[in-house]
């Protein structure tokens, strides 16, 4: 563990970290465009020059090892100027189209020029090196070659990440831009990360591109829940409309990346037609709308008079794996100590097998539920019936009368959809009573008895277990629509109206009932789930 | 350390001095006053009031007013849609849409660009935040509709206003920095010659009282 001290500070590195990464584990930071800490070190932008005592010059503090009795400082006046003068060179050729970029108001070089910079550019602007704009490269990216530092954060992506390396330094001196062979489109599935890590605005989003000026939106942490792997997120937000969903950096699970098809999944979310209130099926056949009060007391009357008229094995609770654990743990509740039934099921197709696997090697699984594992583990995944498959069978040989099934449909889009979609209809069609739990209209919901609306995700607080086992927390960024509520509120709600005497109000509650009584939840803490995520173990 | 002595001045408030001569004969000088004025007025050699709106006062040259987008060469506005004045619009009055502008140099212009004329409260930040002097005030004040739709005033209403050779520009800080045109082409009620678009370089001489005659 070398000990160095920086600008006073006595500060232990562990071993082989350079003096930047060192300051930024200590919260001290240090001007950079090329570092980033998953990708390879370049030391190319020389922002992060310190002074290091006995050593002649100034030295970059990203390839600079930490070692024992180091004293550097990356506050004197001596660092101050050579970082202003770096940041002076990166401004000569740069338009300072500020107005019309997207980036501003989350770029470095305004952050940085407004804290080393504050010099008045020595070049006018018709001496400038004019490059190329609005340079399309493919779906997710549109290319400023003019705005570019040259710090190759982009180039190392596609190097050392996806290893596909499309992106490269063309020309020479103050020519030298990056770009695309024959400016050939990205078609990488993971190209919309270089708008992530681009510092500028040289690399912007074609799907964000004008929709928002960033200082007007207002950010809330969540997960992805595209598929299993569930990378950590940032939502962008604002009047309740998702404008865009970044990578937050999680090194357990995603690094600083995401996939494109996760990256643009949220606006599935918006095309869809809601479920506004709570819909019961009357004596002629036709849905009408109810409140949730009447529809809590009847459903669990129904469901109550179906398990002792017919027995508890008739009633099943057919979960959804995207549903959030605290949903999942309520229902599990409401189902087995209510209603006594012994049946409980979520699998669609073989998501139990799935789960884990890749569906390339970077982060994309073949499972395109965020909270299978977690389904798995709060017991949704017996074997007296065996997939939906099963329990149509069971349906329509009669020994199954009543079913509450949540579904959610899947964000990102996969051959097989509709079919599982049409299992669930089959279902609901060959069942007595069905009670169905969904944020989303869709013609089968007509058959059902009760239709119950919720929230989706990023309308609700909750957890989804990766899976890796990974509990990781999703905030919420707005409303949901209508009478909607979060789907562990109606399954407190269903508890509360059979008799429960406790009655959840909020999410907090329920986690803390669900850590309290789920063996594999014990340990973990909502701030850990926050952060990082933490291991669901035995 | 010995401070300096400063000198302060102190008025001393006096009392009024008054007496009987006084009390008496004050409300004989008042009314003297009025009626002074009274004639004043029936001579017409004083004139406090006009017949508006036949008659306008005229405001100053940095009168903010009803706003005003100003155009490029072309015609098309000079606005590039970066929020500025949405950003610093205290009323939240301006909406703007982006839209992709075929010259790359460019890049961006409005599609939509709306303000909502009875939220506004005339404050000039917009014009003052403004990067490219593509909005600028009026001396407009009359900003009257029969409904409330038509107060919310698009790119077309914002750009050309013949109306304009009647009131005159107003607030416009940079005038002397940016050759910015005027979109508008006024042709009624036009009294003093103007060229078809006014480069704010030139000084646009504008009508400071407009008077007209109802009979003819």
């Amino acid at each position: 563990m070398p000990k160095f001290t920086l600008n006073d500070q006595e500060i232990e590195a562990k071993p082989g970290q350079t003096i930047i990464q060192a300051a930024i584990d200590h919260g001290i930071s240090i001007p950079h465009y090329c570092y980033h800490p998953d990708l390879p070190i370049d030391g190319n932008c020389r922002m992060c020059l310190v002074e290091v005592e006995k050593m002649p010059k100034l030295t970059p503090a990203c390839t600079t090892l930490a070692s024992e009795g180091m004293i550097a400082r990356s506050n004197n006046d001596r660092v101050k100027e050579a970082v202003r003068g770096v940041l002076e060179f990166l401004l000569i050729n740069h338009p300072v189209d500020c107005p019309v970029c997207d980036q501003a108001g989350e770029c470095r070089l305004q952050d940085y020029y407004m804290v080393y910079g504050l010099h008045t550019s020595e070049i006018p602007l018709d001496m400038k090196v004019r490059k190329r704009k609005v340079v399309d490269l493919g779906e997710m990216v549109v290319l400023d070659q003019e705005r570019c530092i040259l710090c190759s954060r982009c180039v190392r992506f596609f190097d050392h990440v996806t290893g596909t390396g499309e992106m490269q330094f063309f020309g020479r001196g103050d020519h030298n831009s990056i770009g695309t062979f024959e400016d050939r489109p990205l078609t990488n599935p993971y190209s919309g990360n270089v708008v992530d890590i681009c510092p500028v605005g040289a690399l912007t989003s074609r799907d964000f591109r004008f929709k928002a000026r960033v200082w007007f939106l207002h950010s809330t942490d969540s997960i992805c829940v595209g598929c299993s792997t569930g990378c950590s997120t940032r939502v962008d937000h604002r009047d309740g409309t998702i404008f865009r969903m970044i990578a937050r950096r999680n090194p357990e699970v995603n690094k600083s990346w995401m996939c494109d098809e996760g990256r643009l999944s949220f606006h599935r979310l918006q095309q869809w037609e809601r479920i506004a209130r709570p819909m019961r099926k009357s004596v002629d056949g036709m849905q009408a709308p109810i409140t949730w009060e009447e529809a809590f007391i009847s459903v669990d009357s129904n469901l109550k008079e179906i398990a002792s008229k017919h027995g508890r094995e008739s009633v099943l609770g057919f979960a959804s794996a995207s549903a959030t654990n605290e949903a999942l743990f309520l229902f599990n509740r409401y189902m087995s100590e209510k209603i006594g039934a012994t049946h409980f099921e979520f699998r669609l197709d073989g998501e139990d097998r799935t789960v884990t696997e890749k569906e390339d090697e970077i982060l994309r699984r073949l499972d395109k539920n965020p909270n299978t594992t977690g389904a798995i583990k709060l017991g949704f995944a017996n074997e007296h019936l065996g997939g939906i498959r099963g329990a149509i069978e069971a349906a329509r040989s009669g020994k199954l009368k009543a079913a509450v099934i949540i579904y959610f449909k899947p964000l990102i889009a996969r051959a097989g959809d509709d079919e599982k979609e049409a299992l669930i209809a089959d279902l609901v069609n060959a069942l007595e009573y069905s009670v169905v739990i969904a944020p989303y209209k869709a013609n089968w919901q007509k058959a059902a008895s009760v239709l119950l609306p919720v929230a989706a995700w990023t309308e609700e607080e909750g957890t989804y277990t990766n899976y890796q086992g990974r509990v990781q927390f999703a905030g919420q960024a707005m409303l949901a629509e209508g009478d909607a509520m979060p789907a562990w509120e109606v399954f407190a709600g269903l508890l509360y109206a059979s008799g429960e005497s406790r009655l959840w109000l909020s999410f907090d509650e329920v986690f803390q009932s669900m850590k309290e009584s789920v063996t594999i939840f014990h340990n973990i803490t909502l701030e850990q789930a926050r952060r990082e995520g933490a291991l669901a173990t035995e | 350390m010995k401070r300096p002595a400063i000198t302060i001045n102190v008025s001393d408030i006096a009392e009024r001095e008054t007496s009987f001569a006084k009390e008496m004969f004050a409300p004989l000088a008042g009314m003297g006053l009025t009626f002074t004025r009274m004639m004043q007025n029936v001579s017409g050699k004083i004139r406090p009031t006009i017949s508006y709106p036949e008659e306008r006062r005229s405001y100053s040259e940095r009168y903010r007013g009803a706003h005003i987008l100003t155009a490029r060469e072309d015609g098309s506005p000079r606005c590039v849609a970066c929020y500025m004045c949405a950003t610093a619009c205290p009323a939240d009055c301006i909406y703007i849409e982006p839209g992709e502008h075929p010259d790359p140099h460019i890049e961006k212009y409005p599609t939509r660009f709306e303000i909502d004329m009875l939220r506004c409260v005339f404050c000039g930040f917009c014009v003052d935040a403004c990067p490219e002097e593509a909005i600028i005030m009026s001396r407009e004040t009359e900003i009257c509709a029969f409904s409330r739709d038509e107060t919310i005033w698009g790119i077309e209403r914002l750009m050309r206003r013949p109306e304009l050779a009647e009131f005159g520009l107003g607030y416009r800080p940079n005038a002397e920095l940016v050759d910015s045109r005027l979109a508008f082409v006024p042709k009624e009620k036009l009294i003093m010659s103007m060229p078809n678009s006014i480069t704010l370089k030139e000084k646009a001489e504008m009508i400071p009282h407009v008077t007209f005659d109802p009979r003819k």
